[in-house]
Formats: C-alpha cells, sequence, structure tokens
C-alpha cells in the first residue's frame, strides 16, 4: 500500500519522513561525538556541542588576529567585539568578492542578450564563446596566479572564467526562444532594435536569467572557496582552509553551516525578488 | 482604382522548395480580403511577405508603391499565438506602441514622457471598451485572460497605431466556436467603423465569405508544385442578409466556388457549419 506511485502519505507521515534524515544525521554526529569523548575528553575530531559553541563564540566575539588584540576587550561592547571577530572579517572578504563577481554577471546577461538579438553580433561571439566555456577554470587557476599575481585580481578571473560562459550561453539561449511574433509585433508597434532587445525580449526572459544565476550561485561560490582556499589571507574558506591544519573542527562545522545559511539566504532573497518583479511570471 | 498592396510575380523558396511562384495580387485601400487555402499552400507566407517580416526571392511587395524592408507601424499585426507581451498588463500592451513610437529608451525619462502616457493610457481604456472589455480587465496580464479576450486586446494593440493594413493570421483558429463567432462580429464591426483595409488568413472558407468583401483562395495541384491563385471572388455587401452572411443560395455556391478552387479540398480544409 505504501509504495504505490500513487501513495497519498498523511501530513503526520510526510513530516516524519522529511524530518528522519536530519535527525538521524544529529544524532548519528552527536552519539558518535559521545562515544569519543568517553575515550578521550580532549577529542577535536568529533567536537560536542560545548566545545563548537566554543568555537562559534570565539569566531564571534574574538578579534581576528590574536597580535591586534586590544587592551580594553573586556570593555568593548558586544556589537564592536563582533566587528573585529574573526567570523565578521572573513564573511565581509568573502562578501566583497561574491559581490564583484556577481556585478560582472550583468555585462554577461547583456552581452548574451545582444549575441541573441543581433546575429553579427552573435556570429562574433558564439563560436568563440563556446570554446571558452569548455575550458575547466581551475586548469587555468596557475596561469590567473602567473599572470595575475595571487591578489584579488585573480580569484575574481577564477570566478568570471568559470561562470561567465554558462550565463552568456543561457541568455543567448533564452532571448532566441523568445517567439518570432513578439519581435514583429514590436517592429509593427514602432519599436526600434534597442527597445526590442530591452522592452521586449529581456523584460520577458529576465525571470529566467535570475533563475539560471540562482542555479550558478554555488559554481559562484565554489570557484570562489578554490580561490579562497589556495591564496588568501581571509575569507570564510581561508579560514576552514587554515583551520585544517589545526584540527579546529569545532570552528569549522559551524562555519560550514554559516556559509550554508548565507547561501541560501542569499538563493531566498534571489527567489522572493523575482517572484514580486516578475508578477506576470508562471514556471513553466 | 488606387492600390495599397501590389503583389509583382512573388516567388518563396523553403530549403529548395518553391512554395510560391509568379505570384500577382493588389489590393486597394479599404477592401476586406480573407486568404483561404489548404495546409501548407502558402497562406501564411504571404501575409508575412505583405508584413515584411519574409522577403521573396524574387519578385516584389509594393505597399504604397513602396518596398519595405522590414515590419513598420503601418502594417498592424495579429498572430494566432503570442500575440501579446507576457509581461506587460493589458493597458500597458495597448499602450506600447504609441508610447515607443514618440519616446525612445532614453526618451521614457523625461517629464513629456508621462504627460503624454496618461494620453494614450485614455485611448487605450477607450479602445477596450469598444472592444467589450472590462475596465477591471485593464490591470490584468495576459495570462489572466481567456483566448478570445486576449485576440480582443491584441487587435486594440494594433488599432491604436490606426495602420493603414491589419494583418491578421489565423487570428481565431484557437478560439472556440462561440467565442470565435462573436470574434468575427466584431472585427466586421472595428472595420466598417475604421475602415482600415484588412487582411485576414484562415481555413475556415464560411469565416473567409462572412468576413471578406473579397475572397482569396491559394491552391496547388499536388504537394509538389508552387501554389497560386486559383479563385478571386469578391463578396457583394448587397448580397448579404441581416446575419451578415451572404443570402443561402449565393452561400451555398460561394462555399463551393472556394472548396473547387483549394483543390485539396479534401485535405484540410475546414467546411465549418455555419448558423442559416
Amino acid at each position: 500500500m505504501l509504495f504505490r506511485v500513487d501513495a497519498k502519505p498523511g501530513r503526520a507521515l510526510a513530516w516524519t519522513l522529511s524530518w528522519f534524515l536530519f535527525i538521524a544525521g544529529i544524532s548519528g554526529y552527536f552519539w558518535t561525538s559521545h562515544t569519543r569523548h568517553l575515550e578521550n575528553p580532549e577529542d577535536k575530531v568529533v567536537p560536542n556541542l560545548a566545545q563548537m559553541a566554543q568555537g562559534w563564540t570565539d569566531a564571534v566575539l574574538k578579534p581576528a588576529e590574536d597580535d591586534e588584540v586590544q587592551a580594553d576587550a573586556a570593555t568593548q561592547s558586544v556589537m564592536l567585539k563582533i566587528r573585529n571577530s574573526m567570523l565578521w572579517k572573513d564573511t565581509v572578504a568573502s562578501a566583497k568578492r561574491f559581490l564583484i563577481a556577481m556585478l560582472l554577471l550583468i555585462p554577461a546577461v547583456l552581452l548574451g542578450l545582444h549575441m541573441g538579438m543581433f546575429p553579427v553580433i552573435g556570429e562574433f561571439f558564439l563560436r568563440f564563446i563556446l570554446f571558452f566555456d569548455k575550458i575547466i577554470a581551475l586548469s587555468v587557476l596557475p596561469i590567473l596566479f602567473i599572470a595575475f599575481g595571487i591578489d584579488e585580481l585573480s580569484k575574481i578571473m577564477l570566478i568570471v572564467i568559470g561562470v561567465t560562459p554558462t550565463i552568456i550561453l543561457d541568455t543567448f539561449n533564452l532571448s532566441k526562444s523568445v517567439p518570432q511574433e513578439q519581435i514583429v509585433k514590436g517592429f509593427t508597434l514602432g519599436a526600434k532594435d534597442f527597445t526590442i532587445a530591452y522592452r521586449i525580449v529581456l523584460k520577458q526572459i529576465m525571470p529566467r536569467v535570475l533563475n539560471s544565476v540562482r542555479l550558478n550561485l554555488k559554481a559562484v561560490m565554489l570557484f570562489l572557496f578554490a580561490g579562497e582556499m589556495i591564496a588568501s589571507q581571509d575569507g570564510l574558506a581561508f579560514r576552514i582552509a587554515l583551520l585544517r591544519r589545526h584540527m579546529g573542527m569545532n570552528t569549522i562545522i559551524p562555519y560550514v553551516l554559516w556559509v550554508a545559511l548565507l547561501l541560501f539566504l542569499v538563493d531566498f532573497t534571489m527567489r522572493v525578488a523575482n517572484k514580486k518583479l516578475h508578477p506576470w511570471f508562471r514556471e513553466a | 482604382m488606387a492600390e495599397l498592396i501590389r503583389l509583382e510575380s512573388l516567388r518563396v523558396v523553403y530549403s529548395q522548395k518553391v512554395v510560391l511562384d509568379g505570384l500577382d495580387l493588389t489590393v486597394a485601400p479599404g477592401e476586406f480580403v480573407t486568404v483561404c487555402g489548404q495546409t501548407g499552400c502558402g497562406k501564411s507566407t504571404m501575409l508575412r511577405l505583405i508584413l515584411g517580416s519574409e522577403q521573396p526571392a524574387a519578385g516584389k511587395v509594393l505597399i504604397d508603391g513602396v518596398q519595405l524592408p522590414r515590419p513598420d507601424r503601418n502594417r498592424g499585426y495579429v498572430p494566432q499565438k503570442y500575440s501579446l507581451f507576457p509581461d506587460k498588463t493589458v493597458l500597458e500592451n495597448i499602450t506600447f506602441g504609441p508610447e515607443t513610437e514618440e519616446f525612445g529608451l532614453l526618451g521614457r525619462l523625461t517629464p513629456k514622457f508621462f504627460k503624454r502616457r496618461e494620453e494614450f493610457r485614455a485611448e487605450a481604456r477607450r479602445l477596450l471598451q469598444q472592444m467589450g472589455l472590462q475596465q477591471a480587465d485593464a490591470e490584468k496580464y495576459p495570462d489572466q485572460l481567456s483566448g478570445g479576450m486576449q485576440q480582443r486586446v491584441a487587435i486594440a494593440q494594433a488599432l491604436i497605431m490606426r495602420p493603414k493594413i491589419l494583418l491578421m493570421d489565423e487570428a481565431f483558429s484557437a478560439l472556440d466556436p462561440g467565442t470565435r463567432s462573436e470574434m468575427q462580429k466584431l472585427v466586421r464591426n472595428l472595420w466598417r467603423e475604421t475602415g482600415t483595409t484588412v487582411l485576414f488568413v484562415t481555413h475556415n472558407i464560411a469565416e473567409a465569405i462572412y468576413l471578406g468583401t473579397r475572397v482569396v483562395v491559394l491552391g496547388k495541384e499536388s504537394p509538389e508544385t508552387p501554389a497560386r491563385v486559383t479563385l478571386d471572388l469578391a463578396v457583394p455587401e448587397d448580397c448579404r442578409t441581416e446575419t451578415g452572411y451572404p443570402r443561402r443560395e449565393d452561400l451555398e455556391r460561394m462555399m463551393k466556388q472556394v472548396e473547387d478552387a483549394a483543390l485539396g479540398g479534401k485535405l484540410e480544409l475546414e467546411m465549418a457549419e455555419f448558423a442559416g
């Protein structure tokens, strides 16, 4: 009865099923942690709740660099402590790179749109970008370090090389998929080429473009983290890589969850914004 | 006789297959021409040539004596599908034409634009009413409307430009019979009121005769040969009864003529039932 394609699980059952793996995972973790701590109370590999709480408060409230410890640390307000903390500084550093990468997606979208609308531009770029798209971005990382040095530029370039071809090609295909009738209609209503490109085509594909960007958020983060782990002095991934050397699992795990939460929030905000900005859009 | 559209020995080739060859046709201002024929006879191709969205391999399309390279504001277009911009409300769809014609992308930022937009909106609302739509529909998006309503808006969107020619490509073919006959009445009334030249492509014979002052039939002897005009039938206004259709005996004769002219009438021509 239960394993049928037309089964209709009740509310309680559906709820239990969907949360089961979370509960099993969390319990499994703490059970392992508990047994390991019985053997060695100082175990760092599978930290227990108390250790993680300690790691988290250290990350949130302690200053980022040991040599910058200020004498009046005890009298600082909580907000100031957070502003000076490791987690804050890492988040800001990563967020900056993330935002620059996202801003660079805007020209990518516009290029894809123009390639789709103007055949001459399309012919000029398409083959090259198709080729470019096949390059594994991480494989050119050494070249980027040599060419751009190991500072911000090479990390941003890694994201650009990794993600923009996908966005360009996606926008190109989306703008091609707008029915010809719409474009002809635009002409008969006195529209010029750019009005058609921006007010008819771009406006119509915008929600799909945003969805495509949402799908590529993980790729953006992946390249950002790869760059930060290999060559950086700050950033969330830099910290995770650094703490690995000290077996700082009690900080790594909260960091991983923090990154997941941030990414979820960005995606969620974009989804809500997409819906609010394009009330006419129906997911096909 | 003044002529608005002149087609001169048009030839159209699709991947080495000749679809139309040696097609000639002239249309005078104010005519309501319906184009009828079996599926694949090139009637939509002919419409697209007049529209300018397609260019002939040989021959000329002259609108008011000039060849035009692409569609423009003088030729209104109502296709069967995708006739409205899905991202714009009904009102925005109708005002799109006048707005873009007067203001470019940057012109939309000037104060004058906002003043003019109010005037366009007022006219759009008036047109909506003429099309039989409620004022409440003005703020809806196209996919919140039924197929018939959407086509009403599409006609309003085209008519606000006051085009010289209104081109309709199977505009009512996706509608259910009841809505369809309402739309036919609407278009006929609009044509009478505005005097716009209309070219209407359909595969429904009864619709062609009901709407047109002139029925042009395209047909071909076999699937391989190009299509040609096999019948050019005038439907005089004075033979119509108050239903709008010609008298029964005239109608039957005309339908027979059209059917014969389409040659492959048995293929896929809709012999629609009609009221009467």
